[in-house]
């Protein structure tokens, strides 16, 4: 057996976490820190860190040899709704993922699935990031998930199971979460309360079942006050942390960090991945601040979606009382059009190294897909040469100063890009009243606009005929071109 | 091998013009195949050749890095819509389409089609494009288009037009300027037209006004009718053309060079080209299949896992995402690109090692396994150029 992955201890089968340095000081309660996370076959990943989100199986837009020749990026974050959707044709068929072959290459079915490379570690939770809402409850033994092919109940016995199969590097226990309520708004403290039990019950079960060792569990920490869940969580603390099972957390909310550290403090021994979808890097370096280890950023995805390339760094540059520096470049300004520079004077990324804004601005008006994925490339790496910057400064101890730096030097919100969207998918929004508007909206242009039609008239057969439908359209184009 | 090399040595002939060398390295013994090198201002490139399509500066979702591991060193930009976007201000600001769009190898631009109005002005968006090949504008009809009169007008024109370009031509050092022969199914005016078009010297020579729907024999005939009379040593590229059929019949019929937006199109459509035909990925027989897009295809996402740049993709993967995520777009069109170099790669080695009419029978036995069922249209062509498909 071959592996050509960074060298690590080879004996190791579990997940190792440590913390390297501390912004601790004597009385405070929760800090900025810099760590290390190793799972057995993967890239370690340095902490504070993020990850990177995926949509059906893939980065949106980037293939794996993109992702293993240009992204730093150790880690990837996978929903199971993702791949559970029920077939229209074959109501019966169990979900494909689950009997995929494994390799030395692809050594779970999540990774010869999806074509990851093996040095990303996974990340398995129920529901996409963000999740779309969902007008069903969940009930005492299952949650409503949303695949391609509309909402269904996912079970904690199907998703136990789910996880033993794909056995992902991280799973993500479900959580009880309430996904129908408005954006920014809180639920009733019934419902907070009814939310702490059920994932409390759930998270007994999912102990107390003959788990895949080779998977470690990251427990939900709720996005609801502390004093709601602290009988769950006082378990977590008294009962996983002994027995070893509970490997690390996912804080829905990080706010809740300092409560954790006054309350129970052995949980912070563990990694502390947020998935709380911040919208800008301030509120990522707040959350570092509590001892945030981990992002999952779907921010990302939205950015290049945006036509927006991220362009800050840490430490801020030095300022001498100018204005606000914007956090992103929006590519689809005209300005861009003759622009040969790179994105960022600074990056040395793919995209920055071979091209230059001119290109990009025009990809994104040509409505070209490599526009979105140069952007990728680009907003990754700028991310992951951001949180370089802060590991650096945690071991400098000038995170908190550099941190003030940045809030001055730049903007506190992202830009919102006036380009258009790629063409949104049925998984990724739902059709209901006022959103199918708002879903219409985006949609406007399609990145496949032949593709609707195409799609409409026939499904094509494997033989000559259906190229001979398609031949006439050929020929349009063709005779467009001006042959 | 010493033989293989010395016979090559001996049929070796080349012909250059300022910027263009056209070297036959093989020609095959019983049709009109032939194998050549054509060294290029960015670069050498073997023919026959299928050439991809990035009508807009870039090809679909690919890098240009993704791009050039496929072996492609030669690829189309679309003159029309380079000049409505970027515009020729900015390619004249950024210094060309190569720079424009990070691409270190040839290009090929068409003419921009009417829409352009003027030799005069297609000449110049095409300099400034700075494309390694240039078409000429000329004038197209649908080749069934049933008035003689106005076909011989289009030809006519078509030819005055040359004389224009060649006028208005600012770089004919660092650009080659293509003819294009038309003259619709009328085999007699397509004759004439190659000897108007030959008379006037340009580096390479183009069929154009065929793929508008015309049966596929009547296709045929005019390729091969221009073929016979066109001057040996130089390029001779049928535009677009490209199912692999048609690219297969095209080079036994003596033509070299091709390229078609279908390959790349089709892949948007969650359809892939493969040596038993094309298969469409959204189809449920799919949903679960774990092998290959195509079993033996060396491309990134075919090559055997654990192989050099083995990306390990699966049907089932493209199913997963065919019309959802771009990456699966991105996948398929590695792909497609893929098989039409490889074709013609394949092709090319056949005919230098003088076994194409071998290579010809298994080609069209992998899309036709019953041995039956040919289309007419091809036995019939190759059966022109020698090469008997329904013989045992
Ligand atoms: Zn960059
Ligand atoms: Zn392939």
């Amino acid at each position: 057996m071959t592996v050509d992955t960074e060298p690590q201890e080879p004996e190791s089968t579990a997940m190792r976490f440590e913390v390297v340095s501390s912004a601790l000081k004597e009385g405070t309660a929760a800090a900025a820190r810099v760590g290390r996370l190793a799972l057995p076959g993967r890239r370690p990943i340095d902490t504070p860190n993020f990850i990177a989100v995926t949509s059906r199986g893939t980065l949106p837009h980037v293939t794996p040899d993109n992702i293993s020749k240009h992204l730093q990026v150790s880690g990837a974050y996978f929903s199971l709704e993702d791949f559970v959707e029920k077939s229209q044709q074959n109501l019966s068929r169990p979900p494909p993922i689950f009997s995929a072959p494994t390799s030395t290459n692809h050594p779970t079915p999540l990774y010869s699935f999806t074509g990851t490379p093996s040095h990303i570690t996974t990340i398995l939770a129920a529901r996409r990031l963000p999740a779309v809402p969902s007008p069903i409850g969940n009930s005492t033994k299952s949650i409503s998930v949303f695949t391609n092919t509309g909402f269904q109940n996912l079970s904690t016995t199907d998703y136990l199971s789910a996880a033993s199969t794909l056995e992902p590097d991280i799973t993500i226990p479900l959580a009880d979460l309430t996904n129908n309520s408005p954006p920014g708004t809180s639920p009733t403290s019934k419902r907070a309360l009814r939310m702490a039990e059920r994932t409390d019950e759930w998270i007994a079960d999912w102990f107390s079942s003959p788990l895949s060792t080779s998977t470690s569990t990251f427990a939900p920490v709720l996005p609801i006050p502390y004093p709601i869940q602290w009988e769950y969580l006082s378990r977590l603390a008294e009962d996983y942390i002994p027995s070893s099972q509970l490997s690390g957390l996912a804080v829905h909310d990080p706010d809740i960090i300092p409560d954790l550290a006054t309350h129970q403090p052995s949980l912070l021994s563990l990694p502390l991945l947020s998935l709380s979808n911040p919208s800008n890097p301030h509120l990522i370096l707040r959350h570092i601040a509590h001892g945030t280890d981990l992002f999952a950023l779907p921010l990302i995805n939205a950015v290049s979606d945006a036509g927006l390339a991220l362009n800050f760094t840490f430490p801020a540059p030095p300022s001498s009382g100018s204005p606000p520096l914007p956090l992103a470049v929006d590519l689809s300004l005209p300005s861009f059009s003759t622009s040969v520079t790179p994105l960022s004077k600074s990056c040395t990324c793919y995209a920055c190294k071979s091209h230059h804004k001119s290109y990009i601005h025009h990809l994104l008006q040509a409505r070209e897909m490599l526009g979105w994925t140069l952007l990728q490339i680009h907003n990754h790496a700028t991310m992951s040469a951001f949180f370089g910057g802060i590991q650096r400064s945690i071991k400098d101890a000038t995170f908190e100063d550099e941190r003030l730096s940045f809030s001055r030097a730049y903007d506190s919100e992202m830009p919102a890009g006036v380009g258009e969207r790629p063409r949104m998918r049925g998984y990724q929004y739902k059709s209901q009243g006022g959103e199918e508007n708002a879903g219409k909206k985006k949609n406007k242009p399609a990145w496949q606009k032949e593709l609707a039609v195409e799609d409409d008239k026939v499904e094509v057969p494997e033989t000559d005929g259906g190229r001979e439908l398609q031949e006439k359209g050929v020929g349009e184009v063709v005779k467009g071109s001006g042959r | 091998m010493w033989a293989t090399a010395r016979r090559m040595a001996s049929t070796t002939r080349s012909a250059s013009s300022a910027a263009l060398t056209f070297e036959l390295v093989g020609k095959c013994s019983t049709t009109r195949a032939r194998a050549s090198i054509l060294t290029l201002p960015h670069g050498q490139v073997n023919l026959p050749i299928f050439m991809p399509v990035a009508t807009q500066a870039s090809l679909k979702g690919l890098t240009p890095e993704q791009l050039e591991a496929t072996g492609c060193r030669l690829c189309l930009n679309n003159t029309y819509h380079l000049g409505l976007k970027p515009g020729q201000e900015v390619l004249d600001a950024v210094g060309g389409a190569h720079k424009f769009q990070g691409w270190n190898h040839n290009l090929l631009t068409d003419s921009g089609g009417p829409m352009l109005l003027t030799p005069e002005h297609s000449m110049s968006l095409q300099n400034s494009i700075g494309s390694d090949i240039m078409m000429q504008l000329d004038d197209v009809l649908v080749t069934t288009h049933p008035d003689k009169a106005r076909m011989r007008e289009a030809m006519e024109r078509s030819v005055r037009w040359l004389d224009r370009c060649i006028a208005a031509h600012k770089y004919p050092e660092r650009q080659n300027l293509f003819c294009i022969i038309q003259g619709g199914l009328d085999l007699e005016m397509r004759r004439e037209c190659c000897r108007e078009m030959v008379a006037r010297d340009t580096p390479g020579i183009a069929i154009g006004g065929l793929s508008g729907g015309e049966a596929k024999d009547d296709f045929c005939k005019v390729v091969a009718t221009c073929t016979e009379q066109l001057p040996e040593l130089k390029p001779r590229y049928v535009m677009g053309i490209g199912y692999p059929e048609d690219l297969v019949v095209s080079v036994a019929l003596g033509a070299d060079m091709f390229d078609c937006v279908w390959p790349t199109r089709t892949a948007r459509f969650g359809n892939a080209i493969t040596k038993h035909g094309v298969l469409n990925m959204k189809r449920e027989l799919y949903a679960a299949d774990f092998g290959p897009i195509e079993e033996g295809c060396g491309c990134q996402c075919c090559r055997p896992v654990g192989q050099e740049g083995s990306l390990g993709i699966t049907r089932a993967f493209i199913h997963h995402n065919a019309a959802k995520e771009t990456v699966a777009a991105h996948l398929l069109t590695l792909h497609n690109v893929w098989y039409q170099l490889d074709l013609m790669r394949q092709a090319r080695e056949a005919i230098i090692a003088d076994q194409f009419p071998a290579f010809v029978k298994k080609f069209f036995v992998g899309l036709y396994p019953d041995g039956q069922n040919y289309p007419s249209w091809a036995v019939n062509a190759l059966r022109g150029v020698g090469i008997e498909l329904l013989g045992r």
